[in-house]
Parts: structure tokens; C-alpha cells; sequence
């Protein structure tokens, strides 16, 4: 068993070769890892300040929170708990103690701050409703990214009902502002262009990014916003977007012909992405490196998420209006 | 050749030029009254449509405006190219791109409706219908021999054409644009989203100020009796009027002597004058000026209360304050000076010219607003909103659409998408 952050690290090292070109189990490998690094992160804390003053579950946001982490990734998570706000110094410790793990194991800070350290990100089960009503009540562009960040959620230790009754909680809400699904929408609309009005890909032109395709915001973010949406007006609390088409194909046929789609594009990632050597460069793939093939297919996969979103928003538009 | 003749032609190209130039003044008013993130979207899109509209121009604006036609519009001389000139007047070309400056004018006030919201598309769209179906049509009622012409419709060198067309499809813009994130609460109170440079607006009004001598003065189209001194001391006048009345007013009422508040109150003074300079003295001018700076401070409060976001001010400063310039000629011309049209209601003219002057403002105000809200309503179910994304009106207009902010030292790492 590990007893240092520093060993995690050096496991992640040793292991991730061999699970880096299937999408699973990376995945899996990531929750070790990180299960690993809260585990020594709890008994250090244990052993500094007592046991927990209330249960408690840690939940993983993000590519983590839908299993679709990459080689690397950075930290979004946070801390639910039962019982009053007094708690919450414990757990702000606690989380800080994990986010510290964590950035030792291979995982680089939230630079938006998402992590159990924050605490607009380390509430109790109430104080995580209030605000899920005090966010969709404001509905501004800000309080509804932050919305759909925690909606994109799985707890990776504790009790998994926690998280449940606060996504619960929000399907409740949406129903009864039916509009919101569309202020949903509009706060995904912006999509990055990947491809040109000649058929180009379009790489970055900003300074370190030269040349460079952002894969996440032409390409990922397409599939992963669209099967948030429809997930929200349907009521799938589950986060990992495979597990989202799956569900919600019997509501909207018409996804299913996206999925295998969505399943290239992770493949291509990591064929493409597993030799990467920071966080800073996962996203960013040199249009030099691919194949004229590859080009083809990129090209396709970008297009193909931006008809999954385009059609997702009419559907879902047109069904509020109902 | 007749010196006379050359010196006519001189004195509009220099003209030409410094109306040419007041878009330079537009660039800075603008990009100081808005956010800097915004700053080269607002610079580059201002370049990139008076180009637009110098094509347009060319290939139809001028002969719908000039062209002979009917009352309604003009239909001749497209893609102008005339080279052949008459030794008398100004030759075709001089008058040609002194009209084309001041379309370039007008287009350039209606964009200041689209600020900070709109995407570039709609620009390049609106910019091309604006300078076929709006602006010629008004341009030749007033200046082309149109009906409006014919009623003795006094507006020297475009208060109701220029002005008030900019500002009334402006109007139409920012309506169906909708106020810019952030600037109105759910209770209905608004919020000051300040300008990030004041001293590039002060100097914007400044460059505007003096290219108005092109404007205003230019409007004689020639030399003869030097009468272009006497527009441009009115012009000054108005002018320096409209900003101490402005500020005199903004002080009196809040207590603080608001520097936006008297910028636009110099605009005021010349967006007021601009009907009137060669019509009335210059004590009346002003009287037209402190006018046109109170008018300017109370209207940007009426647009504020009435939730309609007007980040420049194009509204007041252009419109309002442009009806209220048409209008004062029928107070003001003098019996000598009203070369066209009749003198005003203090000059014992009676109530004809204000009448005639309220026709030109209401049909040319109603038909630049209805045309452009229609346009604007088609496009926008067109183009999927005119407006961009929340997301891109949040990390600015700079990154959005040009790929690049016009202070890159000062963002860094635009794209932040956390947890996502």
C-alpha cells in the first residue's frame, strides 16, 4: 500500500503505459490513482485533526467526473456532506490536503479553483441545494457554467446518495423553469471553429499554440454538451457521456448515430495524445503530425459533434416550447 | 483653367479628407466608450466597413442618391466612373467621394448601435442593405432632388441625412440586440458599464470636431465669398456650446461634472449645428449648441431608463439631438441666409419651415427605422441571432471574431473553461 503522494506518482509512471491506448481502463487507472491519493489525504488529516465531524462522499467534475480523462488532466472536485456548516472547516482541509495529493500524483490545480479546497465547492447536502436554486434562479452565463460543472459529477468515495439528491433536486427546478433548458443551450452555443468555409482544419494562431488543433474545444466539447443537455431534460443523473448515449437513445433515437462517433474521437486522442508530456499540451494536437487520413477523419468528427449539438438544441427547443 | 474653378475642387477634396478622417475620431470615441476587450474588434470592424461602404457607394449609392430618377430614388450613373468635367462646379469625381465620405459617416453612427453584441457577419450584411435601401433613398429625398427637396427641406450638411439615418437604424439595431450582459438587473435598475479609456474619447470628439469643418464648412462646395468661414465659425460655436451646456447640466443635476456626459455634449453642439450652420447667426448657433448639450445629457437618460442599451450614445447624440438640429431651422434661418426653404418662426416665418422641417423628420426618421428593423428582424431569423454567444460577448468581441485582443499584454489565457 503507498504511504507517500510521491509513490502515487511513481505508480502512475510505471503503469501508465500499459493502459493508455484503452479508454476504460486509463480510466479506471485514473480512479486508483486519485482513490489512492484521497486515501492517505483522509489519514493525514485523521491523524492531524480527528475523524470526520459527518459523513461524507468526495465527488470527482470534469473529464474526471465522466470517466474521460486523458493521459493527463487537471484537478475538479469536490466535498458533500451531512449535517450543519461547522463541518465545512474540516472538510476545506481536507480538500486542500487532497488537492495537494493530488497536484504531487500527476494531477495539475484547477485554475478556475473547482476543488473540494474552495468553498463554494465543499458544502453541505442543504447548502449544495440552496445553490443549485440560487444558480438557476440568476441564470446568468457564470451560475449556469457553474451548474452544469457539478452536474457533471460521480462520487468517487462516499455515500453515492448525496450526490443523487442534489441532481435530484435540480431536475425538480428545470422542470418547474422550463426555459432554462434553453438558457442552457445558449451557454454551450459558443463552439470553437475546427474547420474552415474551405474544408481547412483551423489551427490555433495564438502565440505557443501555432499550428496547433485545440481537440477539446473543436472536436470533445460538441458531444459532451449536447449529452449534457438532453441528460438534464431527461433526468440521467449518470455523468460519463457513453453512459449518457446509452440511456438516453431510448428518449432520442436519433443520438444513437453519434455514438460511435464520440467513441472514434476518444480513441483518436489517444492514439494521437498519449505521448504528451504536460497538461498544457493534452489538448492541443499539431496539425504537422497527421496523416492525410487522419485530417479526413478529424475533420469528420468535428463536423459530426457540431450536427449532435445543432440537432440536440432544435429537439430540446422545440420541446420546451411544447 | 479657371482658378476659381480649381479652388473649388481643392477646398472639397481637403473636405473629403478631413470627413475621411472623422471615422479616425469614431474609432477612438468608440473603442474609449466601450470595454477593452472590444477595443480592436471596434477599431478594425470601423476600417473594414467604411471599405464596404466605398464599394457600395460606388457601384449603386451614388446613383440611386444622384442618379436621375423620381422623387422616391434615383436610378443612373452605377459603378461610377466619370472622368469628364464641365470646367464649372466641381468635377464629377470630387463631389463623388465627398458623397461617399459622408454615406461612410452615416453608416459608421448605425453601427454604434451593434456594439460590444453583434457579430461581424451582421456587420458585413447590414452594411452592404444600409448603403443600398437606406441611406440613398433619404440622401435623395433631402440632396438628390427627391420630394422632400422639393418642400424647401433645409438641412445644409445633414443632421436629418447623415445624423438622424445612422441614429434611427442604430435604434432598430439596439432593439433587437437586446442590452449587453450585465447592464441591467432583473429588477429593472441598470448598471454603468464604464468606458475603458476616457482620453481616447475625449480625443475621438476632438478628431470628430475638427473633420466637422470638412463636414459642415465642405457643405458650401466652394470657395466663392469665403462663406465656408462663416459655417465653420458657426460649427465652432455650436460646438463649444454643447459641451459647456452639457456639462453645466450633468453638474447641476448629479453634482458631478461627468466627462462623458460633456464629450457628448460637444458632439451634441455639432451634430445640432450641422443642419443649420449656414442658415443662422451665430448667436442662435448658440443657443442651437447649449441646447443640443442639455438635450444630449437628458436623453441619455431616457434611453437608460427605458432599458435600451446604447453603449456610445449614438441614440442622443445622433438622433435626438440630430431632430432637434433639423428642427431648429425652422426657429432660426434668417431671411438672408435661408437660401433654401423659408426663414423660421423667429424670423417671422411663421409656422411653414418648422413644418416642413418636422415632415423631413418624422418621414425620414420613420423610414430609416422601419427599413432597418425589418432588415435587422430578417437577418436575424436568418443568421441563427445577430448576436453573438455568451460565452464570446463575455471573452470579448477581439477574441471572438478576430482570433486576438487589441491589448494582448493585458489578457491572459482568454479561454478559460474550468471544470468543463
Amino acid at each position: 500500500m503507498f504511504e507517500t503522494y510521491e509513490e502515487i506518482r511513481q505508480w502512475r509512471e510505471e503503469t501508465m503505459a500499459s493502459v493508455v491506448d484503452d479508454h476504460r481502463q486509463l480510466n479506471a487507472f485514473h480512479d486508483q490513482l486519485m482513490y489512492q491519493t484521497l486515501r492517505i489525504a483522509k489519514e493525514t488529516i485523521e491523524s492531524e485533526q480527528g475523524p470526520p465531524p459527518a459523513p461524507f462522499a468526495f465527488f470527482l467534475m470534469g473529464s474526471a467526473g465522466r470517466s474521460e480523462q486523458s493521459v493527463w488532466s487537471d484537478q475538479d472536485h469536490g466535498i458533500i456532506f451531512e449535517g450543519s456548516s461547522p463541518c465545512q472547516e474540516y472538510f476545506l482541509n481536507l480538500g486542500a490536503e487532497i488537492s495537494h495529493g493530488l497536484a504531487i500524483a500527476g494531477y495539475e490545480k484547477c485554475e478556475g479553483n473547482v476543488m473540494a479546497s474552495n468553498p463554494l465547492w465543499c458544502r453541505s447536502i442543504e447548502s449544495y441545494k440552496k445553490q443549485i436554486h440560487d444558480w438557476l434562479n440568476e441564470a446568468s452565463w457564470q451560475s449556469l457554467r457553474n451548474f452544469s460543472i457539478l452536474f457533471d459529477s460521480r462520487v468517487l468515495d462516499g455515500n453515492d446518495d448525496f450526490l443523487l439528491k442534489v441532481k435530484r433536486e435540480s431536475f425538480a427546478v428545470l422542470e418547474d423553469h422550463t426555459h432554462l433548458y434553453s438558457r442552457l443551450v445558449d451557454n454551450f452555443e459558443f463552439i470553437k471553429k475546427g474547420v474552415g468555409v474551405f474544408g481547412q482544419l483551423l489551427p490555433e494562431q495564438r502565440q505557443g499554440m501555432k499550428g496547433e488543433i485545440h481537440l477539446k474545444e473543436t472536436a470533445y466539447f460538441p458531444y459532451v454538451n449536447a449529452l449534457r443537455i438532453l441528460a438534464l431534460k431527461k433526468g440521467v443523473s449518470a455523468a460519463p457521456t457513453l453512459d449518457r448515449f446509452e440511456i438516453l437513445s431510448y428518449s432520442y433515437p436519433f443520438i444513437e448515430a453519434y455514438e460511435n462517433d464520440f467513441r472514434e474521437l476518444l480513441k483518436f486522442r489517444l492514439r494521437y495524445k498519449k505521448q504528451a508530456e504536460s497538461y498544457e499540451k493534452i489538448h492541443l494536437l499539431p496539425l504537422d503530425q497527421l496523416s492525410k487520413q487522419d485530417k479526413q477523419q478529424l475533420k469528420y468528427l468535428i463536423r459530426r459533434g457540431q450536427q449532435l449539438f445543432a440537432k440536440s438544441k432544435s429537439v430540446l427547443k422545440e420541446e420546451s416550447s411544447l | 483653367m479657371d482658378a476659381t474653378f480649381l479652388m473649388n475642387n481643392l477646398w472639397i477634396v481637403v473636405c473629403t479628407v478631413l470627413v475621411l478622417l472623422m471615422q479616425g475620431g469614431f474609432i477612438l470615441l468608440e473603442a474609449g466608450s466601450t470595454r477593452m476587450k472590444n477595443a480592436g474588434h471596434i477599431a478594425g470592424k470601423t476600417v473594414f466597413t467604411v471599405g464596404i461602404v466605398s464599394l457600395v457607394f460606388w457601384a449603386v449609392g451614388y446613383g440611386l442618391i444622384y442618379g436621375e430618377g423620381n422623387a422616391f430614388i434615383g436610378f443612373s450613373n452605377f459603378f461610377y466612373g466619370d472622368a469628364t468635367t464641365m470646367g464649372e462646379g466641381l468635377a464629377g469625381s470630387v463631389d463623388f467621394m465627398f458623397q461617399l465620405a459622408f454615406a461612410a459617416i452615416a453608416m459608421t453612427i448605425a453601427f454604434g448601435g451593434f456594439a460590444e453584441r453583434a457579430k461581424l457577419v451582421a456587420y458585413v450584411i447590414f452594411a452592404i442593405l444600409f448603403s443600398i435601401v437606406i441611406y440613398p433613398v433619404i440622401a435623395h429625398w433631402i440632396w438628390g432632388g427627391g420630394w422632400l427637396a422639393g418642400h424647401g427641406k433645409q438641412d445644409f450638411a445633414g443632421s436629418t441625412v447623415v445624423h438622424l439615418t445612422g441614429a434611427a437604424a442604430a435604434l432598430a439595431a439596439t432593439m433587437i440586440l437586446k442590452p449587453r450582459i450585465g447592464k441591467y438587473n432583473k429588477d429593472g435598475s441598470s448598471n454603468e458599464i464604464a468606458g475603458h479609456n476616457q482620453v481616447f474619447t475625449a480625443l475621438g470628439v476632438l478628431i470628430l470636431w475638427a473633420g466637422w469643418f470638412g463636414f459642415n464648412a465642405g457643405s458650401t462646395f466652394g470657395v466663392a465669398d469665403a462663406f465656408f468661414g462663416y459655417v465653420a465659425l458657426n460649427t465652432q460655436l455650436a460646438a463649444g456650446a454643447g459641451a459647456v451646456g452639457a456639462m453645466l447640466m450633468v453638474w447641476a443635476v448629479t453634482g458631478k461634472a461627468d466627462v462623458p456626459t460633456t464629450l457628448n455634449g460637444a458632439l451634441a453642439g455639432l451634430v445640432a449645428i450641422t443642419a443649420s450652420c449656414a442658415f443662422v447667426e451665430p448667436w442662435a448657433a448658440v443657443i442651437i449648441g447649449l441646447v443640443g448639450g442639455a438635450f444630449v445629457f437628458f436623453s441619455m437618460r431616457f434611453f437608460d431608463k427605458k432599458r435600451i442599451d446604447d453603449p456610445i450614445f449614438a441614440l442622443s447624440v445622433h438622433g435626438t439631438v440630430g431632430i432637434w438640429g433639423t428642427l431648429s431651422n425652422g426657429l432660426f434661418a434668417t431671411p438672408e441666409l435661408a437660401t433654401v426653404g423659408r426663414p423660421g418662426l423667429f424670423y417671422g416665418g411663421g409656422f411653414e419651415q418648422l413644418g416642413v422641417q418636422i415632415l423631413g423628420v418624422v418621414s425620414s426618421g420613420l423610414y430609416a427605422f422601419v427599413v432597418s428593423y425589418i432588415i435587422l428582424k430578417v437577418m436575424d431569423k436568418a443568421m441563427g441571432g445577430l448576436r453573438v454567444t455568451e460565452e464570446e460577448e463575455i471573452m470579448g468581441l477581439d477574441l471572438s471574431e478576430h482570433g486576438g485582443y487589441g491589448y494582448p499584454e493585458n489578457f491572459n489565457s482568454p479561454e478559460k473553461n474550468p471544470g468543463a
